[in-house]
């Protein structure tokens, strides 16, 4: 029914600020056909008695877009490939998400593998244990979720926001190294570094 | 595309945004965060120069207003005694007349009790906008200011020697020392005044009373001692006296001009050393190199500084500029489009590094040509698009449609108009509710304000909302045109003719910033009729100074497009040069 960019809504209660720090840059990577390049959302989320403010990056599934969305990568802090469990085209796609997500990000960017529409059981494409092997593989986090009935999706940003806040805490993520080495850096998408997945996106997704 | 849902999910998003901001927005700290790092300190620099050009004025126009005064007395000379007689306040008039000369020093001397005043002036001036001027301008306006005030006492200073002189080659007492025995004196020498005695003696303490009421202690015993100066004058011979005061004279007013003249060549200086406000801005731009960077800074002390006010009280939340902005998500897509930007930048330096000879001068040539495409006309010349219609919104609306068309990419500014249309609804709303005393509310509006009448401070937090969400759906549209421009665009379409479109574009949307601002002043303005000028000013000022740091946002997002329009022309030129 909907998209996880649709996970932002309905929003929660305006909160007011977190007192400190920069924002958290979180990618949303969802097969959904209505977002044109980048959409953007906030959400709060208290971690360990911390209010964390992630700012959503909400990009385009699309493969035109792609190109894109690549642009926005870097200097995430955290993405969520969105897939659909009811169709497995857009399990499909991971892999190459997956690929340009570890390229170019930050090596300890948290990645949360989302299986959405976790309502959807009887039309279910896409098992649950394959899934997380998948995600187990690749060293991801993974959750079915359900942004319909909201099922797990505040566990979902929650779960990121914590995994982000660790790595700072441990230092594995200096954000502001990330931060800076964005925007001086020269782009990296160079030519040559075509999606591996070149298989045209099917707007089938039904939100 | 299936743009309904679309667009419903956005029309939640900003009614989330507008709850949001409504908690958090916050004015009076706003400049303390943003201030610093302002891209438009330039602005500020300029209000700032109003204020110290101020002394200068006051100065220059006591002068003048004396002056006009004592010529008036010449013309008059026949009603001399009733006009000494009711004005009280122009007694120093009655000897002049009968010594023309004396006038000048008069001037002088005036002018320079002025000065205690004129400084005065500008300290209560910094003291008395504490709220709006000197809050809204942080620690930089002040110290600005203050230095201003130096300059002004040095000048002060300057003038006081003049007069110093002037009075000792008149071989009188100071004036603080003639004040101690000028009413004995004047009274001692009533008696041996023909015509200016009388009047004299007996309007100077009426003068000396209102010099106390008005300027104070300093400037009654000036008067004192000018009085008492006068009536040791009244018993010199009238030759010596004169011949006296005329060198007198013309050194005080030699002095006086050129103390005038320093006082504008200080005023150029500081506006000058004032300047670097901008400068400074501007370095803090490239050394942080992004302006989404500075931005996000200056929003985070607002928040820190929101949060220990927080603490410390509950204060009521106004607007904040910086904080809407991000709520409306401007900073987002200014920081996107700053990343496409940047990438786009590496990519094109990428290309040409690898041309060479004739290729990479043509090319250069034509990515040049690209760039001047984007040159700014300055915002007042309007464009030819624009100059026709300024009246009616709605039009510049459909010329931003329009040029958007024309940049060919499938984008429509829904939003924007959106966002245009609520700032009209709640303008209308207002200026309906100011007119009648209780007129009927407006019940099926869902925007976010409220039914009863609204205070100044909410009107301009709708100002500053309504600029703050504009502008950051103006940025969105540049940076959805900077995404399409790059990527699946119609290449039918040359960079040039989009770099045209586009620069038009952006000198209607700051048409339309500036028109919007406008109306917001006066609406505010209709609102506060009754409030004391300390408060309506500043929120005024804000309201202008957010446009045109909106107007600021709005050119820097489009700088940001050239980058990538230069890149889409390598990519859909002839040569296959550039990646995809």
């Amino acid at each position: 029914m909907l998209c996880l960019k649709a996970l932002m809504h309905p929003t929660p209660p305006p909160t007011p600020p977190p007192h400190h720090s920069h924002p958290l840059r979180v990618l949303v990577m969802a097969d959904c056909p209505h977002t044109i390049g980048v959409e953007f959302g906030t959400r709060i989320i208290e971690v360990s008695g911390q209010k964390v403010k992630l700012q959503i990056w909400d990009t385009a599934g699309q493969e035109r877009f792609r190109a894109v969305t690549r642009s926005y990568y870097r200097g995430a802090a955290g993405a969520l490939m969105v897939y659909d469990i009811t169709r497995r085209s857009t399990y499909n796609h991971l892999s190459s998400w997956l690929t340009d997500a570890r390229n170019l990000t930050n090596p300890n960017t948290v990645i949360f593998l989302i299986g959405n529409k976790a309502d959807l059981e009887a039309q279910r494409d896409v098992t649950y244990e394959e899934a997380k092997q998948f995600a187990e593989e690749n060293g991801l986090l993974f959750l079915e979720a359900s942004a319909k009935t909201g099922d797990n999706v505040e566990e979902a940003f929650l779960e990121t926001a914590k995994k982000i806040y660790q790595n700072i805490q441990d230092g594995s993520l200096d954000l502001n190294a990330a931060e800076s080495g964005v925007q001086h850096k020269p782009a990296t998408s160079q030519p040559g570094r075509l999606p591996n997945d070149t298989q045209p996106a099917k707007d089938a997704c039904s939100c | 595309m299936a743009q309904p849902s679309q667009e419903g999910r956005q029309k939640a998003e900003m009614e989330e945004n507008e709850d949001a901001a409504i908690t958090w927005s916050d004015e009076t700290g706003r400049e303390e965060g943003r201030l610093d790092e302002d891209p438009m300190n330039k602005n500020v620099g300029v209000g700032e120069g109003e204020k110290m050009v101020h002394p200068a004025n006051t100065l220059e126009g006591d002068a003048e207003s004396k002056i006009e005064n004592a010529a008036m007395m010449e013309e008059s000379g026949e009603e001399v005694q009733p006009f000494a007689e009711e004005e009280e306040e122009d007694s120093v008039v009655i000897p002049t007349r009968k010594r023309p000369e004396h006038i000048i020093p008069q001037v002088e001397i005036g002018d320079r009790m002025k000065e205690p005043l004129v400084e005065d002036g500008v300290q209560s001036k910094a003291e008395s906008s504490g709220g709006g001027w000197g809050s809204s301008l942080g620690s930089w306006g002040m110290s600005l200011i203050s230095s201003a005030t130096a300059t002004v006492s040095s000048v002060g200073h300057t003038l006081s020697h003049v007069v110093e002189k002037a009075e000792e080659s008149l071989g009188i007492l100071s004036p603080t020392e003639l004040s101690a025995e000028g009413e004995e004196t004047t009274q001692a020498t009533v008696p041996t005044e023909e015509a200016g005695g009388p009047a004299g003696s007996e309007e100077d303490p009426v003068v000396k009373e209102e010099g106390v009421e008005v300027e104070g202690d300093e400037k009654a015993f000036s008067h004192g001692g000018a009085f008492g100066m006068l009536g040791k004058l009244g018993g010199m011979t009238a030759s010596s006296i004169t011949s006296i005061v005329q060198n007198t004279s013309k050194t005080v007013i030699t002095g006086g001009l050129d103390a005038l003249e320093l006082i504008g060549k200080k005023t150029m200086d500081i506006l000058a050393e004032g300047d670097p406000g901008f400068k400074r801005t501007k370095g803090l731009i490239h050394r942080t190199n992004t302006l989404s960077q500075v931005l996000r800074e200056a929003k985070e002390k607002e928040e820190q500084r929101l949060a220990q006010q927080d603490e410390d009280s509950l204060a009521a939340p106004k607007a904040h500029y910086g904080l809407l902005f991000d709520e409306f998500q401007g900073l987002s897509h200014l920081e996107a489009l700053e990343m496409l930007s940047h990438e786009s930048d590496g990519n094109l330096q990428a290309v040409l590094s690898s041309l060479s000879g004739e290729d990479l001068l043509r090319v250069k040539a034509e990515l040049d040509e690209i760039k001047s495409a984007m040159i700014l006309e300055e915002i007042d010349v309007e464009s030819d698009v624009v100059e026709e219609k300024d009246e009616k919104e709605q039009d510049l609306m459909n010329i931003i449609t329009e040029l958007l068309f024309q940049v060919h990419i499938g984008v429509t500014p829904d939003k924007l108009n959106r966002a245009r249309q609520k700032a009209d609804a709640w303008l209308k709303e207002v200026q309906e509710d100011s007119t009648p005393k209780e007129a009927a509310e407006g019940l099926e509006k869902e925007e976010v304000v409220k039914p009863e009448k609204k205070s100044v401070q909410d009107v301009h937090s709708l100002c500053i909302q309504s600029l703050a969400e504009v502008t950051a759906r103006s940025i969105e549209q540049l940076h959805k045109c900077g995404e399409l421009i790059l990527h699946g665009a119609d290449p039918d379409v040359s960079a040039m003719q989009r770099a045209a479109s586009l620069t038009r574009l952006t000198v209607a949307l700051c048409k339309e910033l500036s028109v919007k601002s406008e109306k917001f002043a006066s609406c505010l303005s209709t609102v506060g009729a009754q409030e004391k000028p300390e408060i309506l000013n500043p929120l005024v000022t804000s309201v202008f100074l957010e446009a045109s740091n909106s107007t600021m946002y709005i050119q820097d997002g489009f700088q940001l497009l050239l980058p990538i329009l230069q890149l889409s022309h390598l990519q859909h030129s002839a040569t296959p040069l550039a990646p995809t």
